[in-house]
């Protein structure tokens, strides 16, 4: 399993096309704490609306970064669909990660507020379950379950809409409105809840991977 | 050995491109899957390679480390032949042989493939499916090939000691020694009128198969699938219910 994601990695960083939503992540987060931010918990809020959608473009990304021939091809390889779309949904947890180390980092350094080492790791741990459920939104906006690039992308945006507009419904909403009240009770279901639609969103790409292509 | 048991492949609700199925691979066996353009070779080679599923009857024994050429290899990989190569070994931890050098590989083994010609790019291709151990899926592997690339790739597929199962409308591979050949007929090739009979004996299966202008499809428990040519499928119906059959259904 290693070295299949040290593959799709490896693809992934020739084709560049994780840059586009780095860069965005990067240039928002520059914008979103160039001044005072506000309370520590308070502007990880604002950061954690970020990584959602971010996350969730990084999911399409791993999710379409192969051709899908090649796909096939690394498929067969790798002894099957299941061995794949696990390798891909730990990739996109990877760069979730990073995401989420950038945005949980960045202000501790730019906002005049004081961190204390417990709420950089609460902040940490609301990205994380923010950018978990981005990327499964992701994935199971693509390949193999929407194929095609235009619905695909309206369906992220559907999606991403619509979560905002859920309230704490949803893990995302449980994060924002935990972090603006300062109060991060749900954040074990709401982590729960991440992970399992990561696992969801692999199990539809390996049961639907051979029956699209 | 692989079983194929009635398999059959229909993309969404469009036509069947494979029905019914049935074939047995021995290990060690090189066959050659031959048959028009449209016939299926392509999607039943997909279907044992595991790189699509089946939309009825299944695969048995599908062996653990499986090489798979497709019949356009993507041209656009952006890593090099040489990287390629060594993630490929990588992913499937032990490895059958390294063909490439062998094949005549003239590219630069560090360059992007999708910089690399046709033919490089093809024996990038063979070589990645001949890592693989037990079952090689090749679909049209001598496409862009010189002659003599073609010879070394035709004595590889013969030597090879894992199950080989190969397309080639050039018919290169039907000449080699010890090659099975099946020669699929494809319901996407035929026309006609598709006949379903119930309560139908052994007896009047093989009568009815022997008409003509009558295919048969399927025929099992006392069903009997047709395919009959539009001409004379009203006289088949008749003679058919004449003989005591149940019609189930027909389709054009």
């Amino acid at each position: 399993m290693t070295a299949l994601v040290r593959y799709l990695a490896v693809d992934l960083l020739r084709s560049q096309r994780y840059l586009p939503p780095l860069l965005l992540h990067c240039a928002v987060l520059g914008m979103m704490f160039s001044g005072d931010a506000g309370e520590a918990l308070f502007a990880y809020a604002g950061s954690c609306a970020l990584v959602y959608p971010v996350a969730a473009w990084l999911g399409v990304v791993v999710a379409t970064t192969e051709d899908p021939t090649q796909r096939a091809v690394t498929a067969v390889t790798a002894g099957g669909w299941g061995r794949v779309a696990s390798a891909q949904a730990l990739l996109g947890a990877l760069g979730t990660v990073v995401l989420a180390v950038l945005a949980t980092l960045w202000p501790v350094f730019t906002n005049p507020h004081p961190y204390t080492a417990g709420v950089v790791g609460l902040g940490f741990a609301a990205h994380l379950v923010c950018g978990l459920t981005g990327l499964a939104v992701g994935m199971l906006c693509s390949r193999p379950v929407i194929v095609r690039t235009g619905p695909s992308l309206l369906a992220v945006v559907a999606v991403v809409a619509l979560t905002y507009k859920a309230g704490r419904g949803t893990p995302v909403g449980a994060m924002l409105g935990g972090l603006a009240q300062q109060d991060l009770a749900a954040l074990p279901f709401a982590a729960g809840a991440a992970v399992l639609l990561v696992v969801v969103a692999a199990a539809v790409a390996w049961r639907l991977g051979p029956r699209r292509a | 050995m692989i079983r194929l048991e009635r398999v059959g492949k229909r993309y969404g609700r469009g036509p069947w491109v494979l029905q019914d199925v049935d074939l047995t691979f021995e290990p060690g066996e090189l066959t050659v899957i031959a048959g028009g353009n449209g016939s299926g070779k392509s999607t039943l080679l997909r279907i044992i390679a595991g790189v699509t599923s089946p939309s009825g009857g299944r695969v048995k024994g599908r062996p653990r480390s499986v090489g798979y050429l497709p019949e356009r290899f993507p041209a656009g990989l952006r890593l090099s032949a040489k990287a390629y190569l060594r993630h490929m070994s990588a992913v499937r931890g032990s490895t059958g042989a390294d063909v490439l050098d062998a094949l005549g590989f003239r590219g630069d083994p560090d360059a992007p493939i999708s910089t690399l010609s046709k033919g490089n790019t093809q024996k990038v291709a063979i070589a990645q499916a001949f890592l693989a151990k037990d079952l090689l899926v090749l679909d049209e592997p001598w496409t862009g090939l010189d002659t003599g690339a073609s010879a070394v790739l035709a004595e590889l597929v013969t030597a090879a000691e894992a199950t080989v199962l190969v397309t080639d409308h050039r018919g290169t591979a039907r000449a080699l020694p010890d090659a099975h050949e099946v020669v699929m007929q494809g319901p996407a090739a035929a026309t006609g009128v598709a006949i379903e009979l119930v309560q139908v004996s052994d007896l009047t299966t093989t009568v009815i198969g022997d008409w003509d202008g009558v295919r048969v499809l399927s025929a099992s428990d006392g069903r009997l699938s047709l395919l009959v040519e539009t001409a004379v499928s009203d006289r088949v119906l008749a003679d058919a219910l004449r003989m005591g059959c149940s019609v189930k259904s027909v389709r054009t």
